[in-house]
C-alpha cells in the first residue's frame, strides 16, 4: 500500500499524540492513581501503535506496544505506576519523538530499535502480571490484519462497530431492565420505496424502544445508500418476537431475524486487553474504520463520557481545513500588493486637482475599509497559539529539575494567546534559553531557599498575554535574581567598561551588559552573576522577530525577564512623517500624542534637550540630525514633535511636518544593506516611492 | 551569434560603460535592466549605497559602481542605468552604470584569467575578454558587492 500520501495526517496525528502523551506523562507523575489519565495514555499509546502499524514503521509500532501492555496492566491494577516508571516513559517519549523526526526527514522511522527501553517496560510488567505480552501478542496481529470479508450471516449486527456513548445507552437500557437486540431486515427485491419502508420498520421499532446504531446509517438508509438489507440494534421492551412480528408487518420487508446481546458490563473483571474497541474509539485512526468491534469485548462504561467529548471535538475537527503556510504566504503578499494599489488610488485620487469626486471618494473610503478587513482576516488566519510551542515546558523543567537536583515548579498562563506563525516558530528557542536560566542559574538550591525563607520549590512562570498590538511573553523565577554589583565589577575586569563609566551607569544599563555578545560567551560569568548563557542570541532573535526583551530583578527576590513581540510582521499602521524634504514611516502604536512645541520650550538637562509636558520631562530627538539631513523648518519656528513610547520610556521625535496615517506594507531594506540600525524597513507609497521605515526602539 | 549562444564554450556578457572603460557582466546575474528615477536615500551606510528603489512592489538597494570602484561621481545622463543584479549572497542589488552598451558573446577559449595580484580598479575584474578587436574587462561581482 502507498502511504506516502498519509505521511502528513500521521506526522501530525503522532505529534498530537506525543504532545497528549507528554503532558498525561507529567500529570501521572503527579497523581499516579488517577483512572483517566492512565486511560488517556493508554488509548494514545493504542492509537500510535495502530497509525504506526498502518504505515509500516515496525520499530515505532513495537515500542508503542510494550508501552501499551504496560499500561493495559496499570489499568486493570495489576501493575502500579512508580516513579521509576515515568523516568521510563519519558525516555520512551523522546524515542517516538526520535522516530517521528527521522520520519519527517527521510520518511524512513531509523534503525533504532530501542531494545534497552523495551526491556525496561517489560521489566515494569514484570513487577506485575508476567506473560501478558504474550497474551496479547496474537491479537496484534489481528488487530493489524485487514478488515474481515462482512460475511452476509445473520449475526450481522456483531460486526456494528460502537462508539462509548452508544455502549454507554445500552449499558444503561439493561440496567433498566431493558433488553439489546440485533436485527437485520431484508426487503423484498421489487421493493420500490425502500427509504419508506425501513422508515417504517424503524417507526414500529421505536414504538416500544429505541435505535441505537444501524448499519448502513440512519441518513445512508433514508438516502437509500443501502442494497437490500440493513441492520441495526436496538433497546427495547417487547420480547424479541414480538418485535420481529411487527417488523415483517411492514409490507415488501422480505424477512427479518433478530437476537438478543448481552453487554459486557464488568469489563473490569476481564483482564484480557482489547484492542478491537480502542479501536472503534479512535475517530480519526484510518485502521479503527477497518476493526470489526466485538459488542462483548467493550471496554469500560466509564468511559462513555470522555469519548464522547472526543467524538465532540472530532465533528468541530471535521469544519476545519490544513492549509500549507507557503500559501498563506502567498494570500498574504496578494494582500499586501492589493493594499499598495489602494494606496495608489487614494493618492491618485487627491492628487487630481481641487477636484474630488464624491463618489469615487466615497467608493475608495469603502476600499479602504475592505481591504483592512482583509488583511485583518488573512493575519488572524496566520495566528496560532504559543501553545505548540511552550507545551513542552514543563517536561523541560521536570528534567531540569532532577538533573539540577532542585525542586522547581513551573506555572504557565496565556497558552492560547495567538501570534504570528512564524514568530511562533521562532520564539521557542530563547523561551527555552529564559526558562534554562532560571531553573538552573535563578533559582538557589534548597538550602538557600530555606535560609532565605523562601518556599522550598522554586517557581518558575511563563505568562503570556495581548496588550494592544503587542503580545508580551513574561518569564521570570522566584530566585536570586541579578546581582548588580557582581556583573558590574566583571564588566570592568572584563574591561567591557571602565571604573570611571561603571560609577555613572544605572543598574539597568549595568544589567543590559549580559546581552551583549562578548559578555554572555564568558563561562566565567555564569558563576558569579548566574546570568548571561546566549542571551545575546535571545536578544537578536526576537529583534530579528521585531520584538524587543527586557529584564528587571530584584536580588534575592527574582527576576523577570519581559518579551515584547508585534502581533504582525507585513502591514502595520504607520505615522507618516517628513524630515528634510524625506518621508518616513512610524509604526502608529508606539507613538502616543502629537505636540506643537514652540522653541522657547526646549531646555537642557546634562546638555541634553529636553521638554516638560503635562509633569513629564520627555528628552527630544532631532530626526534630522539622526538621520544626516538639513531640516526645512526655520529654527524660530514651533517644532512638531511626536512623543512615542518603548515600554515605560518615552521620547519626542522632532519631524518637520506630518503627512498623516497609512496603512503600510513593511518590506525588507534586502540582505545588502540588512544591518542598519536606525531603519526596521521600507514600504512603497501609494505613487511608487520608497519611504523608510524607522526604527523608534533602536532611536530611544 | 545564434549558434555561438548556444554551444557550450562560451559566455554571454551585457558590456556596461563605466568612465572610460568598458565592463562585462555575466548575464545569468543580470534580472533587469531600469532607467534611474527617484532613489530613497538610507541614512548612516556606505558611501557607495544610494538608497532603494522600487522594482515592481520590491525594495531593492542600489549602489553606485563608480563610487565603490574610486571614481568622482559622475552626473545622471539620459544613458545613466541601473543593472539589477541577483546575487546567492545579497539577493537583489541595482548597479548605477553610465551606460549598457550591448550583449556579447564570448568563447571562454578568448577570455583571459587575470593574476591573482589585483590592485585598484582591477580589483574588481576576474579577467579580460576579447570581442572585435576590442577588450572588455569582465567584473568580479562577489568583489563588487563586498562591503
Amino acid at each position: 500500500m502507498d502511504v506516502s500520501q498519509y505521511l502528513e495526517i500521521f506526522l501530525d496525528e503522532t505529534r498530537e499524540h506525543l504532545q497528549n502523551l507528554n503532558t498525561a506523562f507529567l500529570d501521572l507523575e503527579q497523581d499516579p492513581e488517577n483512572a483517566e489519565t492512565v486511560n488517556e495514555i493508554f488509548r494514545a499509546a493504542h492509537s500510535l501503535k495502530g497509525m504506526a502499524g498502518t504505515m509500516g514503521y515496525k520499530r515505532m509500532q513495537a515500542l508503542t506496544h510494550h508501552m501499551e501492555n504496560v499500561f493495559s496492566e496499570v489499568r486493570n491494577g495489576t501493575v502500579k505506576i512508580k516513579p521509576n516508571m515515568v523516568d521510563i516513559l519519558f525516555q520512551c517519549l523522546d524515542a517516538l519523538e526520535e522516530y517521528t523526526a527521522n520520519i519527517q526527514e527521510s520518511s524512513d522511522e531509523g534503525t533504532n530499535e530501542n531494545q534497552a527501553i523495551i526491556k525496561l517496560l517489560n521489566d515494569c510488567l514484570n513487577g506485575g502480571s508476567g506473560g501478558a505480552a504474550e497474551e496479547e501478542a496474537p491479537e496484534v496481529e489481528e488487530a493489524a490484519a485487514p478488515e474481515a470479508p462482512s460475511s452476509l450471516s445473520e449475526s450481522k449486527w456483531d460486526e456494528i462497530a460502537l462508539d462509548d456513548a452508544q455502549r454507554h445507552v445500552m449499558l444503561e437500557a439493561v440496567k433498566q431492565g431493558r433488553k439489546v437486540y440485533g436485527i437485520t431486515v431484508k426487503v423484498q427485491e421489487s421493493c420500490i420505496l425502500k427509504a419508506a419502508r425501513s422508515f417504517l420498520v424503524f417507526k414500529a421499532v421505536e414504538e416500544g424502544g429505541e435505535i441505537v446504531v444501524s448499519s448502513p446509517s440512519v441518513q445512508d438508509i433514508e438516502d437509500e445508500k443501502f442494497d437490500l438489507d440493513f441492520t441495526f440494534i436496538a433497546v427495547s421492551e417487547s420480547p424479541l418476537d414480538k418485535l420481529l412480528t411487527e417488523i415483517k408487518n411492514v409490507s415488501e420487508i422480505e424477512d427479518a431475524v433478530g437476537a438478543e446481546m448481552t453487554i459486557a458490563e464488568e469489563e473490569e473483571e476481564t483482564p484480557e486487553p482489547t484492542p478491537a474497541p480502542q479501536k472503534a474509539a479512535t475517530v480519526s485512526n484510518p485502521p479503527a474504520k477497518a476493526a470489526p468491534a466485538k459488542v462483548a469485548e467493550e471496554a469500560k462504561p466509564e468511559q462513555g463520557a470522555k469519548q464522547e467529548k472526543k467524538g465532540n471535538a472530532k465533528a468541530v475537527g471535521n469544519r476545519t481545513v490544513r492549509v500549507d503556510i507557503e500559501k498563506l504566504d502567498v494570500l498574504m503578499n496578494l494582500v499586501s500588493e492589493l493594499i499598495i494599489a489602494k494606496n495608489s488610488l487614494v493618492s491618485a485620487s487627491t492628487q487630481n486637482g481641487g477636484e474630488s469626486n464624491a463618489a469615487v471618494d466615497s467608493q475608495i473610503e469603502y476600499l479602504e475599509n475592505v481591504t483592512t478587513s482583509l488583511h485583518e482576516s488573512v493575519m488572524k488566519v496566520r495566528m496560532v497559539p504559543i501553545e505548540s510551542v511552550v507545551n513542552k515546558f514543563p517536561r523541560m523543567i521536570r528534567d531540569l529539575s532532577k538533573k539540577l537536583n532542585k525542586k522547581m515548579e513551573l506555572q504557565m498562563s496565556g497558552e492560547e494567546t495567538e501570534l504570528d506563525r512564524t514568530v511562533v516558530d521562532e520564539i521557542g528557542d530563547p523561551l527555552m534559553h529564559l526558562l534554562r536560566n532560571s531553573a538552573d542559574h535563578g533559582l538557589e538550591s534548597a538550602e538557600e531557599r530555606r535560609e532565605r525563607e523562601k518556599p522550598e520549590v522554586g517557581s518558575i512562570f511563563l505568562n503570556a498575554y495581548q496588550d494592544g498590538n503587542n503580545v508580551i511573553i513574561e518569564v521570570g523565577d522566584d530566585g536570586n535574581g541579578i546581582d548588580v554589583d557582581s556583573v558590574r565589577n566583571k564588566a570592568i575586569e572584563r574591561g567591557t567598561i571602565s571604573p570611571e563609566q561603571a560609577v555613572n551607569m544605572s543598574d539597568k544599563e549595568i544589567i543590559d551588559l549580559l546581552f551583549l555578545p562578548s559578555f554572555s560567551t564568558a563561562k566565567e560569568i555564569t558563576d558569579v552573576s548566574g546570568r548571561g548563557v546566549g542571551l545575546d542570541v535571545v536578544k537578536s532573535k526576537i529583534e530579528m522577530l521585531g520584538g524587543e526583551v527586557e529584564v528587571k530583578t530584584k536580588l534575592g527576590v527574582g527576576s523577570t525577564w519581559t518579551i515584547r513581540l508585534p502581533l504582525t510582521l507585513a502591514i502595520i499602521q504607520a505615522l507618516m512623517v517628513e524630515v528634510g524634504g524625506e518621508k518616513y514611516a512610524i509604526s502608529l502604536n508606539t507613538v502616543t500624542t502629537i505636540e506643537n512645541i514652540a522653541p522657547s520650550e526646549v531646555k537642557l538637562v546634562q546638555s541634553e534637550e529636553v521638554i516638560h509636558l503635562r509633569g513629564t520631562v520627555i528628552p527630544l530627538i532631532r530626526l534630522n540630525e539622526v538621520l544626516d539631513i538639513e531640516s526645512t523648518r526655520k529654527a524660530h519656528e514651533n517644532m512638531v514633535v511626536a512623543i512615542v513610547k518603548k515600554g515605560d520610556k518615552l521620547a519626542g521625535l522632532v519631524v518637520d511636518s506630518l503627512m498623516g496615517q497609512q496603512e503600510i506594507v513593511i518590506k525588507s531594506l534586502g540582505k545588502f544593506i540588512g544591518k542598519n540600525k536606525i531603519i526596521s524597513g521600507a514600504t512603497i507609497l501609494g505613487d511608487g516611492e520608497v519611504a523608510l521605515i524607522l526604527d523608534v526602539n533602536v532611536l530611544i | 551569434m545564434e549558434e555561438l549562444k548556444t554551444s557550450g564554450g562560451t559566455i554571454q556578457f551585457i558590456v556596461i560603460r563605466v568612465g572610460d572603460e568598458q565592463y562585462g557582466i555575466d548575464i545569468k546575474y543580470v534580472d533587469n535592466i531600469i532607467h534611474v528615477f527617484s532613489i530613497t536615500r538610507v541614512p548612516k551606510v556606505a558611501s557607495y549605497v544610494k538608497g532603494v528603489i522600487n522594482v515592481r512592489g520590491e525594495v531593492i538597494p542600489v549602489m553606485d559602481i563608480r563610487t565603490k570602484m574610486g571614481l568622482a561621481p559622475a552626473e545622471r545622463t539620459r544613458d545613466t542605468r541601473i543593472v539589477i543584479i541577483k546575487s546567492e549572497q545579497q539577493g537583489y542589488v541595482g548597479l548605477i552604470v553610465d551606460a549598457v552598451r550591448e550583449v556579447v558573446t564570448l568563447e571562454v577559449d578568448y577570455i583571459e584569467k587575470m593574476s591573482y595580484d589585483r590592485t585598484g580598479k582591477d580589483m574588481f575584474v576576474t579577467g579580460v575578454g576579447k570581442h572585435q578587436g576590442g577588450l572588455i574587462s569582465l567584473l568580479d561581482l562577489n568583489e563588487v558587492l563586498a562591503e
